[in-house]
Order: structure tokens, then sequence, then C-alpha cells
């Protein structure tokens, strides 16, 4: 697939190069934001990766102009050195699909990268009554999970988080798409009722990187399961 | 003006006004009726008795009665000096006026009766003013009986203003240059003795003696015609002086005399009191001139002087005192023949007392009122209400606005003891020999107890520390008076804060800049010193930071990037790359807790609900990839079920990152790191309590006290803490920022532990 990537250091560039191409997928370079926009008009791109920082455009404005000037808006990876919540929040409600807080290891940005482009296909995939997570089995018929041959018992709702986590693991997904999705409303329900589910299946499947798995929390706005390989 | 000097000069033209007042009275006897009443009373209080070697023999109504109308024929006075002569009296007074010649047998006759045994003294008369412009005629008795007469004497009565006859002159000197004219008892005495009496000679011819007066009728009298008729016995007539004269209600011959009841008295029986007072010399002296008028100021101005001392109350006993002693003294000198007139003295005594209390009264007024006006227009300083004066005179409104003044005083007495306990520095007044007499409670608060009434030098040398109490005490001891008093006379007003200033420590650890200003009254006068201390411990602990930061830009950032370089000058293998990396993070790590720290400092805390054991996981979370290449483990046991917390997010999982990283860091290879959160109950309130315990070398035991001590000094941390940075003082900072509270030590057995404690943020009901 073809993923444009912006960012105005080489070095940056070079290494994205990099992992694009052994994840098998085909990196298109820009040096600016203006660059940027005009290969975006012109071509079509899968996946966007665009450093906040540029010249030209940076990545909000970006953000901006595509909303306005592209028919079809591929998802877009916003890369910046900047780490403060508040900043985090913008690019994201500002129609960044994720980010990625410079620098960032190798393999937590191929998962990512990997995560946005399944997205894209998510809707063809058939529902299977089945599945297999890492050590994570999941029954949907009798809605249990079974770890190590352990089955672990998880109330309808938590079995419903853990699923929506799984399917949608290296993605960040907001608080109010979790609410809508799992309890199919955001008005009635008490904010501490989302962490503390949330909390519960994190305790009960045990979800940390020694068993492959992490629940990273993006404060202000929602939550992602990150897939730690193998 | 100045009160006293104004006092002064009242009270010296009082005294003035008021002797000259007393000199003129005294010496012109403007206070005679008061005087004469006085004699009057007193004189009635103790009469002399009466002579019984005097017999008055009187032309009375009987007399006229039996032998027919004044004037009678000489031959019947001749019959009567016959008479007497028989009985062989010592004198015969003739007082009858016999200045002309009358039938000439009759005169022979008396002429020849007068030429008896017994001396007879006859009258001369003095007519005033006289004919042909003299100042006076002189009658003498017909030259027939002038001649026969033994002596003749003057009967001239003296009359005071208001016609009483109180004094008489013994020895007339109408002109003064002139031949004197002894009275006619003085001859009488005279004829006896044949020398002038001592009460003669007692006094300069010419001056006044005051008559002292018998009862009235005392003396024996008998009727002319019984005398005639030969009913008097002639023992009644021998051996005593006869005094012949009118007592009859037509004959006029009676005069006022000095008694009490008033009435008049026959010229004989006055007469007849001055020759018993010559006899026995026993007339009253008039005071000299000189020695009256000096006691009649002398009282008066031991009023005066005592003004200057008394209180009003006692000066009002004073003068009523010396009132009445002036007025014993007096009766008791009348009683010893010595006549002192009071009147003069009460009028001082009387003057003096409402003069001074006016005037006084008048110079305070004035006073008050001018200074009560000067204060006005010095104005309000503080806003402190002034009551309203309201009363009916004067002396009333001016004390009630003296009343609303030092009222206004006790104010601002008050607002300025407030103004300065509400200081923001302590502040300690002392006097000029460094004894504290006033200070704010700010003072009492920093040393826990009053240092009122002690010595400045000894309270502070006990609060700096020891190395620079030799330093302070020099800044407290170098007052220079000279110069105090120069500064004073310069200064308009206060006097300025000096320059110069002492900063120290004190034992506490505080940090204090102690200037000193001059104490003056409002004339100028140097009262003290005042020392103003300011509190510039937080300053002293922000430049403290600043320096650690320099040095934290200057070294502690360096310090990885020189290795950084160090590390590309060799082979760029695994080995180097990690340690590129490692010190790449730690510059990253540094930056951002300085950023993040400096942030803080700026934003209101602004927390989210949190579940802290998440939190803690996300962060652990994070760690596992270095963890897991030493074989170090991660633990999170939540005991508190999912608490929550209020919490800035981000930074406070940097805190727990640079706890979690620095038991990484210190952990030895295939240990574990224990993470466990609990409630627990601090004060009566939920908290969370993250512990976080290694197994590594422990922290070291110098750095234990200052662990968190933001910049703690010293230079470069050590041992353990050393390459961490800002690390724990971050977490302490956000810590605190989430009210809660983070401790550190060394396990029991082995390793380190920190906790973080938190308020847990209950469900809102």
């Amino acid at each position: 697939m073809r993923i444009a990537i912006a960012d105005d250091e080489r070095d940056v560039i070079e290494f994205l190069k990099t992992i694009i191409e052994e994840l098998g997928h085909l990196p298109v370079a820009f040096s600016d934001g203006n660059a940027l926009a005009t290969g975006l008009s012109r071509d079509t791109f899968d996946l966007v990766i665009v450093d906040w920082m540029m010249p030209g455009k940076d990545g909000l404005e970006i953000l901006k102009w595509m909303e306005t000037a592209l028919e079809e808006k591929p998802p877009v990876i916003m890369m910046t050195n900047r780490t403060a919540k508040a900043d985090i929040m913008d690019a994201l409600n500002a129609g960044a699909a994720d980010y990625i807080t410079k620098p960032e290891d190798r393999g937590v940005i191929a998962a990512r990268i990997n995560a946005m482009l399944r997205r894209g296909s998510q809707g063809s995939g058939a529902f299977e009554t089945q599945a297999v997570y890492g050590k994570y089995h999941l029954d949907r018929i009798e809605q249990t999970v079974t770890v190590n041959g352990d089955t672990i018992a998880l109330t309808a709702k938590e079995f419903e988080l853990a699923d929506l986590f799984f399917r949608n693991s290296d993605r960040t997904l907001s608080r109010n798409y979790i609410m809508e999705t799992i309890w199919r409303t955001t008005a009635s329900l008490a904010t501490r009722t989302l962490d503390m589910h949330i909390s519960r299946v994190r305790s009960k499947l045990d979800l940390k990187p020694e068993n492959g798995f992490r629940i990273f929390t993006v404060f202000g706005y929602g939550y992602r399961l990150e897939s730690l390989g193998k | 003006m100045n009160l006293r000097r104004r006092l002064g000069i009242e009270w010296l033209i009082i005294g003035l006004f008021a002797s000259l007042l007393v000199f003129f009275a005294n010496r012109w006897e403007g206070t005679s009726s008061f005087d004469n009443l006085f004699y009057d009373q007193l004189s009635g209080l103790s009469r002399p008795a009466a002579d019984p070697g005097i017999l008055l023999v009187n032309i009375d109504d009987r007399s006229l009665a039996k032998i027919g109308k004044w004037p009678w024929p000489r031959s019947v006075h001749a019959g009567m000096v016959e008479r007497l002569q028989k009985a062989a009296p010592r004198s015969i007074t003739l007082d009858i006026i016999l200045s002309e010649t009358g039938d000439t047998n009759g005169d022979a006759a008396l002429a020849a009766a007068m030429k008896g045994a017994a001396p007879v003294i006859m009258p001369l008369h003095f007519i005033s003013p006289g004919s042909d412009g003299k100042a006076y005629d002189i009658i003498p008795p017909a030259p027939i009986f002038a001649r026969a007469a033994n002596r003749i004497g003057h009967v001239n009565l003296e009359l005071d203003s208001d016609g009483v006859v109180r004094h008489t002159q013994l020895c007339f000197d109408p002109e003064s240059d002139r031949k004197s004219w002894p009275h006619m008892m003085e001859q009488v005495y005279r004829a006896d003795r044949n020398v002038p009496s001592r009460a003669y000679g007692s006094v300069p011819c010419g001056r006044s003696l005051l008559i002292p007066y018998a009862a009235r009728g005392s003396h024996q009298e008998v009727s002319y015609s019984d005398v005639l008729d030969g009913g008097v016995p002639e023992e009644m007539i021998r051996g005593r002086d006869i005094i012949i004269g009118a007592s009859a209600t037509g004959l006029g011959d009676a005069y006022p005399v000095p008694f009490g009841d008033g009435g008049i008295l026959a010229g004989s029986e006055i007469m007849a009191n001055m020759l018993r007072a010559i006899k026995g010399n026993s007339f009253i002296k008039y005071t000299p001139q000189w020695a009256s008028a000096v006691l009649s100021l002398l009282p008066m101005w031991l009023l005066l002087i005592g003004f200057l001392w008394w209180t009003p109350r006692t000066a009002l006993i004073a003068s009523l005192s010396l009132l009445g002693l002036v007025l014993a003294g007096v009766a008791v000198a009348l009683h010893f023949g010595l006549w002192f007139p009071p009147g003069a003295a009460v009028l001082g005594l009387l003057l003096v007392y409402p003069l001074w209390g006016w005037r006084r009264l008048q110079a305070m007024s004035d006073f008050m009122g001018s200074e009560l006006m000067e204060l006005e227009r010095e104005g309000e300083i503080v806003p402190v209400p002034v009551r309203q004066a309201d009363a009916a005179d004067l002396v009333g409104r001016q004390s009630a606005a003296l009343a609303s003044a030092i009222d206004h005083m006790r104010d601002l007495r008050r607002f300025v003891s407030d103004a300065m306990a509400d200081l923001p520095d302590p502040m300690v007044v002392t006097d000029l020999k460094a004894r504290v007499t006033m200070t704010n409670i700010l003072v009492e608060k920093r040393l826990g107890r009053g240092i009122i009434g002690l010595i400045f030098d000894d309270v502070m040398a006990s609060v700096v520390i020891p190395e620079q109490r030799d330093m302070v005490l020099n800044y407290i001891q170098s007052h220079d008076a000279k110069k105090a008093r120069q500064l004073l006379a310069e200064a308009e007003g206060p006097v300025p804060i000096t320059s110069e200033f002492v900063r120290f420590q004190t034992r506490d650890g505080s940090t204090f800049v102690m200037r000193e200003s001059l104490v003056q009254n409002a004339s100028g006068t140097h009262l003290g010193y005042i020392y103003y201390l300011a509190d510039i411990t937080a300053l002293a602990t922000a430049e403290a930071e600043r320096e650690r930061l320099l040095q934290l830009l200057s070294h502690d950032m360096r310090a990885p990037q020189s290795a950084i370089i160090a590390s590309l000058e060799g082979a760029l293998d695994e080995a180097a790359k990690k340690r590129i990396e490692r010190n790449a993070r730690l510059t990253m790590q540094l930056a951002q807790d300085f950023v993040e720290i400096a942030r803080m400092g700026e934003t209101e805390f602004a927390g989210e609900d949190v579940i802290l054991p998440d939190l803690i996981r996300d962060v652990a979370d994070n760690y596992w990839p270095m963890a897991k290449e030493r074989s170090i483990r991660i633990t999170v046991a939540d005991h508190s079920d999912s608490g929550f917390v209020l919490a800035e997010p981000e930074g406070l999982s940097r805190a727990f990152a640079n706890l979690i990283d620095n038991a990484i860091k210190f952990s030895p290879d295939n240990s574990a790191i224990q993470i466990s959160i609990d409630r627990i109950i601090r004060d009566d309130r939920p908290y969370l309590a993250a512990v976080i315990t290694d197994t590594g070398d422990g922290i070291a035991p110098e750095i234990l006290p200052h662990l968190f001590q933001r910049f703690a000094s010293g230079g470069e941390q050590r041992g353990r803490s050393k390459g961490t940075g800002l690390g724990l003082t971050y977490v302490l900072a956000v810590t605190e920022r989430h009210g809660g509270i983070v401790k550190g030590g060394n396990n029991e057995s082995v390793g380190a532990f920190f906790t973080i404690e938190l308020p847990e943020a209950l469900e809102e009901s």
C-alpha cells in the first residue's frame, strides 16, 4: 500500500522508510507541508504519516486542509515531539486517526501502521465465533476468555469490551466510541463506569507486556490496546 | 506660645497688679471701712477696765434743769472749782471753752478758785481752716483763765472718715515746723508728775495713737449739780482726777466712738479713756507705714508662689488659711497694743485666687484651643473618625474637643499597634540603651516568646547562627550618637531607613535582612531605634534554586552530551549505541523534567478522576522493555480495588516514571520491583498509598535527610541519586501539587522504598 510520509528531518524519513518497507508497503516521502499537500492532491495514499512541526503547512494545517480539499481522506498518523495531553487531544480532535510521540520504538510504530491499514479493511472481516489473540482465546458464543487453559469469568460488558479492544488492537479508541459501541449511549453513563470496566478487564485478563498486550491510556481521549508482538 | 511661659508671664502680671492694688489700698486706706469695722468688732471683744482714779463731773440735763440754761455764769463754775478744791482732788480738768471774758466778778472768782491746791487744766481750741487764709486759728482760754490754769492742752478730736473717734494725737503739731501742743490729758498727767508721759514719747509728734475704750459708762460719773449741792461726798473726789464736761443732750459735746453697738460718747468720757491710757501707757500703736505695706503684700506673695506648685484645690484651702491666719495675727497683735489694718492684705488674698484661677483657665483654654487647632491643621493621617464637640460654653466645648482628641489619640495608638502587628515582617523598637520597648506579634511568633524589656543584643545573639553573631552584633552596636543627631537635624520629618543592612541566618534556618532606623519624637529628639527584619528565606531559597538550575544546565545537561560525543569517538558497536541512547534519553528526561517543573509553577492544578493502579500499570508497562533486558520483574499489586485519585495524569505518570526508572537503575539484575497500592487513613481522610520497593543498594545515609530537597546544597548529587537529575525534586513537586506526601527510605533488609500517598477521590454522590 502507499504510505505518504512527511518530515523535515532526513533521519526520521529514512527511519520510517525502512519500517514501512519491512512491512511490505511503499513509502513516499515529502520534506515539507506544501509538498505533501501537492502530493496528496495529485495522488492517492492509503495512509499519511505527518510530522507536526514542519516548514510550509504544519501537521494541524494539513489536517484542516485535507478536511476541505480532499474528497476521500486517508487516515493520518500524527508524529510529534509534543507529549502534552492538550496537544495530543488537539491532534486527535482535528481529525488525526492516531498519533505517535517521538522518539518511538520501531516495533510500536510498525504495529500502529498495521493497525491503521487494517482499519481500512475492517468491514470485510467475517464474524468468527472463535478468535485467538496471542495467549488469549475468545469464545464469542460463550462470551469467555481462556488463557493458558484457564477460563476467566467476565461479565457481558467486560467481554464485549475485551473483544472490542482485541479486534482494534493498536488503535486508539476514543471514550465516546467505546461507550457508543458497548453501552449504545454516551449520555447517561457515569464517567467512572468506563474506567472501572477497563480496569477490571485489565486486571482479570492480566493484560501486561509479559502477556503480550498492554493497555495504554490516552488521558482525556481514550484507550489503546497495544500488542507487543510474539 | 509655650503654655509654661505664658502662665509664668500671667503669674507675674497678676503679682504686680495685685501688689500695686494692695500697696495703694494700704497707703490710701482704701479698705478703711473694712479695717474700721474689723477694729471695732475686735476691740469690742476685750475692753480694758475703767480707771477708778478718774471721776467725771457731767453737766447733764438734770444740772441744766437745776442751774439754768447754758452758758452758766462764771460764778457757778467758780463755786464748783472751789467746792472741788476743798475735797482735794489730784487734778481738775475744766473741759469747757472759756475763750472770752464774762462778768468781771465771776471771772475773778473762777480764776481765784483755779489757783487752789489741785492743778486746774484747761482746753485750747483750734479752728481749722482758720480765718484770713490761715491753716487754723488757735483759740486759747481768756487770758485771765490762761494765767490761772495750771496747764493748757489741746482737745482736738480726730475723726475717721466714718466720723468715729478712734485715735488721737497726744502731741498736736498742725504745721509740723511750729511748736507742738500736748493734749489736755497729757497736761493732766504732767500737772501731776511734771514729766511727759511715756505714751507721749512713744511716737513722734503728730502721729496718732488709738484709744483703747473702756466700756461705756464704766468711769464713775456724777452730776454737776449734785457736786455743787454737796450731794457728793468729799471722799469721792479726794485724790482723783476730775474731769468736768458737758454731757447734756443739747450741748453737743458728744462723738461717735468705736463701739460695736455704735452710738456716741460724751467728750469728757473720751477724755477719761485717754487719760487712763496715758497713765497706763496702754495706747494702741499703728504699724509703721513700711511694715504695714510689707505685711499687706507678704501673704499675697506667699499664696502666689504657692500657686506655682499647688493644685487649685490646695490653693483655695491655702488662701483661706492665710486669710484666717492674717486676721488671727491682727487680733493677737491688737491684744498686745499694735494695730495693723488687715484690709489690704485681705484684699490681696481675696484678689489673687480668683484672678489666678481666671488667668490660668484662660491660658489653658487658649492653649487647648491652639493645640487642637494645630492637631486639626496637621490633618487626619489615619481613617479614624473624630467626634464632634457639643457643649454649652467655650471651656465645655474645648473639654469635649480635648476628650475627642484624646479618644482620637487612643484610636490612633490602637491603629498604630494594629498596623504594626499586621506588618508582614518582624519589627523591633528599642530605646537608646538597646532595651526592647515595642515589637509586633510576628516577633513573638517567630521567637516563641516576648522580648519586651530585654536587651536586643542578647536576643539577637541567641537567635543568629554562631558564625554570624559577631557581624550582627557589630551592626547593632555600631550606633554613632553624633551621626544620629546629624541625621535627625538634616531630615525633614522621619529619618529614612539606613541603606546599610545586615543579612544573617537564624538557627532555625531562616534568612533575614535587618535594617535600622531612628526613632524620634515630634521635636526631633533621638529616642531609640527601629529594626526592620525582612524574612528573605524564600528569596534565599530561590537564589539557591537558580544556582542549582545553572548547575543543572552547565553540568547535568552537558555531562550526558559529552558522554555521547565521547562514545562517537570510539567504535560504534552495540554497547556504544546503548550508551549513546541511554545518555540521549537522560538528556531528554532532564529537559522534560525541567519544563514540567517550570510549567507546574505557572498553572493551576486541574485534576481529573484517574484510577491510580491503572495509571501506575501504564507507567510500569512503559518500563517493561527496560526491565526485561535486565530480567527485572515489576509487579503491581492493587489492594485498593481500582481506587480513584484526582490527578493531572501526565505529571503523576511522570512522577511514578521517575521513581520506577530510579528503582530499575539501582536494582540488580534478576530482581523484582514491587509496587503495591493500599488504602490508608491519614488525618481521618482516605488516602491511597503507592509503595515502590526495590532490592538495590539502598540510599546513602548522608543523602537521606535531604532526599527530596529542592536543589539540595552541596553541589553534585552523589551516590544513588546521581544521574537522576531533577527526578526526585520533580516527584516532590508533583506530589505536593496533588495534595499528597512522598517518602523515601531504606528497607529493613535490603533496597529502598518510595511511597506516594494521595488523597482518594471518592465518588461524588
